[in-house]
């Protein structure tokens, strides 16, 4: 057999190297929608590096920052002089010895733009959100600090825990994970993630919004959600609810056998009483339509259908009647996060 | 006062880019021209992507590879003749792999490199571990080849290797490979 085909893909495909291909392929280099941000001094470049944040950063610390991001999507270049600092955050190794990149952390370091901080099973870090706050980094974590500017940082958890206590305006800290991204609206939580994917949100303080594509959880403080790895944010509890009744949210949200799911949708409507309303207002999005009325009923016991809503339009799932029903919980304002997420996502 | 510039999406496996030559934008990037560096790392990320891949665990190669970069920046003035670019960044990926794994002491033999439950993913880093043992020749170029998708004449053009040179490291990496897959079957 002639190598044509191993040369540059021509003549009859080789079934080995075509496997090799396909498994291999898989590892190829994926930072090119990645971002470089290159900082110098008047006479000399001094940093570069890379970020993947959709958000295209403004120079944070001095209009004269040079800011580039390469990308396999359009990129923009931000050129001015002379350049003084690099953006950053503060990292602090509480415990063990944590690492940035391939770098062990020694009492402090800074994580910068691209750059993982990992922690082993004896290691925690804390980190300054710039000025809006500080994240805890728990033992075998790995996080990424995906971008920083003014009014937007980005985290990227890929596994482990963090505890966020963030005092900014709502929406200025947003975490990714594998399987939903967090958005801060003025909060304090702790938020974990498998090696799956999977996890858990539970909110402390404020609220914070959990989402994958179109299905997204609002959860308060007191609750929390789980996070599927395939179906992302599940329905919020508060967690001083039993155990049977966070039980049956979990299958519900999650289980693959319809009857399953359809007895935890019952179990959960002869249990409501106060303060399932945060519950009850995410399920009503989340049920088929020949439970969406039972699920309203639910809800309207224990908070009234505010003036200006009907039924009618509950039952449609249309959104301003239900982000009008989720103001009436007197937890946040819907209509805020409808705005930001128009103006950010 | 910032000037915005647009950038062009990085292509797939199309490396060549006409009519500015390399030398060209080499010099450019040494006088502080951003967008021609830009230019350099979609055409050379690949490669030192596969350097770095063959050397170190998953995990840290994306901090290494912007660690190379970063020094080709600062450093890129160094650089005599601007033709030997390929060679001289592949260089400094090898010397900073080199240096990631003598700083980490636990770095026994790549322990991150472990499966999940994925079939496929379980093969592909079985495979990846009995390329990351050959030599190193061989390593990158089908590194180059199978995980990049660069075809032998891009290896050759952006390593400064001869095109023969790379087709001998592809045949013989290539035979040495599949014996040690044991797929001997199609040779």
């Amino acid at each position: 057999m002639n190598d044509d085909y191993l040369w540059d893909a021509s003549g009859p495909p080789d079934p080995d190297i075509q496997r090799l291909e396909r498994l291999l392929g898989r590892l190829r280099s994926t930072r090119n929608a990645g971002e470089f941000r290159v900082k110098a001094d008047a006479a000399d470049l001094a940093v570069v590096r890379w970020t993947s944040a959709r958000f295209l950063a403004p120079a944070l610390a001095a209009a004269a920052a040079i800011v580039m991001m390469v990308g396999a999507t359009w990129s923009t270049v931000r050129v001015a002089s002379p350049p003084s600092t690099f953006s950053y955050w503060p990292v602090a190794a509480i415990e063990g010895r944590p690492r940035i990149g391939s770098t062990a952390l020694a009492g402090s370091g800074r994580l910068a733009v691209g750059q993982t901080l990992v922690t082993d099973a004896v290691s925690r870090a804390r980190v300054e959100v710039g000025t809006i706050g500080e994240v805890t980094v728990d033992p075998d974590s790995r996080v990424r600090l995906v971008s920083t500017r003014d009014g937007h940082h980005r985290f990227a958890l890929a596994s482990g825990t963090l505890r966020a206590v963030i005092t900014a305006p709502p929406g200025q800290f947003v975490v990714e994970t594998p399987s939903a991204t967090a958005i801060d609206l003025g909060c304090a939580y702790t938020l974990h993630v498998d090696e799956d994917g999977s996890g858990l949100l539970r909110v402390t303080a404020g609220w914070v919004s959990l989402q994958l594509a179109a299905r997204e959880s609002f959860v308060p403080a007191g609750a929390s959600a789980r996070i599927d790895s395939a179906l992302g944010p599940g329905t919020p509890r508060y967690d001083d609810e039993d155990r049977e009744y966070q039980d049956a949210i979990d299958t519900f949200d999650f289980d693959e056998d319809p009857g399953r799911r359809a007895s935890a949708l019952r179990a959960l409507l002869a249990r409501t009483h106060s303060g399932d309303a945060v519950t009850l207002w995410h399920l009503l999005s989340r049920v088929g339509e020949p439970d969406r009325a039972a699920v309203a009923d639910a809800l309207a016991d224990q908070v009234a259908i505010p003036a200006g809503v009907t039924r009618d339009q509950v039952l449609r799932l249309d959104r301003d009647a239900l982000d009008a029903w989720w103001n009436a919980l007197g937890l946040g304002d819907a209509t805020w996060w409808r705005k930001w997420r128009l103006e950010n996502w | 006062m910032d000037h915005v510039l647009e950038l062009p999406r990085v292509p797939v496996v199309t490396w060549r880019r006409e009519p500015e030559t390399l030398a060209e934008t080499i010099r450019a990037v040494a006088s502080g021209d951003q967008d021609a560096f830009a230019r350099l790392y979609a055409d050379y990320v690949r490669l030192v992507h596969a350097i770095v891949l063959g050397r170190v665990p998953r995990r840290d190669v994306d901090d290494l590879v912007q660690d190379v970069f970063l020094t080709a920046y600062v450093r890129v003035r160094e650089l005599r003749d601007p033709a030997a670019f390929g060679g001289w960044i592949a260089a400094i990926a090898r010397n900073r792999a080199t240096d990631y794994l003598r700083q980490s002491p636990r770095q026994e033999p790549l322990p991150e490199e472990v499966a999940g439950g994925d079939p496929i993913e379980a093969e592909t880093l079985a495979v990846l571990d009995v390329v990351r043992k050959l030599p190193d020749a061989y390593r990158e170029t089908l590194l180059m080849r199978l995980v990049e998708g660069m075809s032998g004449n891009e290896i050759a053009e952006r390593t400064g290797l001869t095109p023969a040179s790379v087709r001998v490291n592809l045949h013989r990496g290539m035979k040495l490979l599949r014996q040690r897959l044991g797929w001997t079957g199609h040779e």
